[in-house]
């Protein structure tokens, strides 16, 4: 277990709360890394359309957990921004994060 | 000298502990329903806007609340016509008698939606529990609903966005308008406009409980639906107009 979140110990997440979780909330990194669009594409079906609103999956908490402080500023940086938590594979592999266009792309807690 | 447990023992001993397991599993299950489940088709979210109580600073009220709890109405680059509305204050005159009534208008949150009728991409779409909604994963911005809306309710976006709140995701190019504030119906709270009016001149429920608050009231006093002529069955009811 703790290789598998040592993983999450890079530069991309840094300061993030993921960094210091020590619970594992993912089933691996690997299905995380490959799933994700796919849950998160019924998990916005089942909140928006059922109103099942759980924190497994949703777009919201990948952002609470993911989004890293500006040490200088001590404000979140966008999980979309360059070199953060989202857009560092999705340029790796030419994809764009839509996502944020509308979502929120920073937590709302303790921070701007 | 201990007792050897015979096959008839055993069966009823292990029933009865497997009875007690059931029970509780299912009352898991009930709860964890009630909480985090679905919306229901038992249920059809309605409210009633009595304008003879109704003073126009309360409605103005609904209007800041909506625009605080959503974080519409901060658009710097769209011009008047543009700019987002979800809620607003309309005023109504009697054509014979002359009086004036004020009254906030919305999303109606109708049983048969016109907006969902002509929505291309399945975008616009109603809940079990009877509000109407966007899904802005599927909006093109053909604004079809905007046309259909016989309300005036939708809103479309101008303009790229920024710093939304966490609970409602807007950006340029779809379509919103109000959603009941569904995020807190869920949580089993009341929408930010019912629940910034202190008086009785609002009230929110669910009309299919003969119980609630709202079924009483609305089988106690007159009340109407705006445009009751296309028989929409809206959610929304008003009294005093």
């Amino acid at each position: 277990m703790g290789t598998m979140f040592a993983q999450y110990s890079n530069n991309l997440s840094g300061n993030s709360d993921a960094t210091y979780r020590t619970d594992p909330f993912h089933e691996s990194i690997s299905s995380i890394r490959k799933m994700h669009p796919e849950l998160l594409k019924h998990k916005r079906n089942e909140t928006l359309r059922h109103g099942v609103r759980t924190e497994e999956n949703s777009l919201k908490e990948c952002v609470n957990c993911h989004a890293n402080i500006n040490e200088n500023t001590g404000h979140y940086i966008d999980v979309n921004k360059k070199g953060q938590f989202c857009s560092s594979c999705h340029k790796k592999v030419s994809i764009s994060v839509d996502c944020f266009s509308c979502h929120r792309p920073t937590p709302t807690k303790g921070g701007s | 000298m201990t007792k050897a447990l015979n096959r008839r023992d055993f069966i009823q001993n292990t029933s009865a502990i497997l009875g007690v397991a059931s029970v509780a599993s299912g009352f898991t299950l009930t709860t964890f329903a009630a909480d985090k489940g679905p919306a229901s088709g038992g249920k059809r979210w309605g409210m009633l806007i009595n304008t003879n109580i109704l003073s126009e600073a309360e409605i103005d009220s609904m209007v800041s609340a909506c625009k605080k709890e959503h974080g519409w109405g901060f658009e710097e680059h769209s011009t008047g016509s543009q700019k987002p509305s979800w809620i607003k204050k309309v005023k109504v005159q009697d054509r014979a008698t002359k009086k004036i009534t004020s009254l906030p208008l919305m999303c109606q949150h109708c049983e048969e939606p016109p907006c969902v009728d002509v929505c291309p991409t399945n975008a616009s779409m109603k809940r079990l529990d009877g509000v109407v909604l966007v899904d802005r994963h599927l909006c093109i911005g053909c604004r079809f609903c905007m046309m259909a809306c016989p309300y005036d309710a939708r809103s479309f976006v101008h303009e790229d966005l920024s710093n939304q709140k966490e609970h409602m995701p807007r950006g340029k190019g779809t379509v919103e308008s109000c959603t009941l504030c569904v995020h807190k119906i869920d949580n089993g709270e009341q929408p930010a406009c019912v629940a910034s009016v202190k008086t009785d001149a609002v009230i929110f429920g669910d009309l299919k409980d003969k119980n609630s608050i709202i079924s009483k009231t609305l089988r106690k006093i007159q009340s109407t639906q705006i445009r009751a002529d296309l028989n929409l069955n809206t959610g929304v009811r008003y009294s005093g107009i």
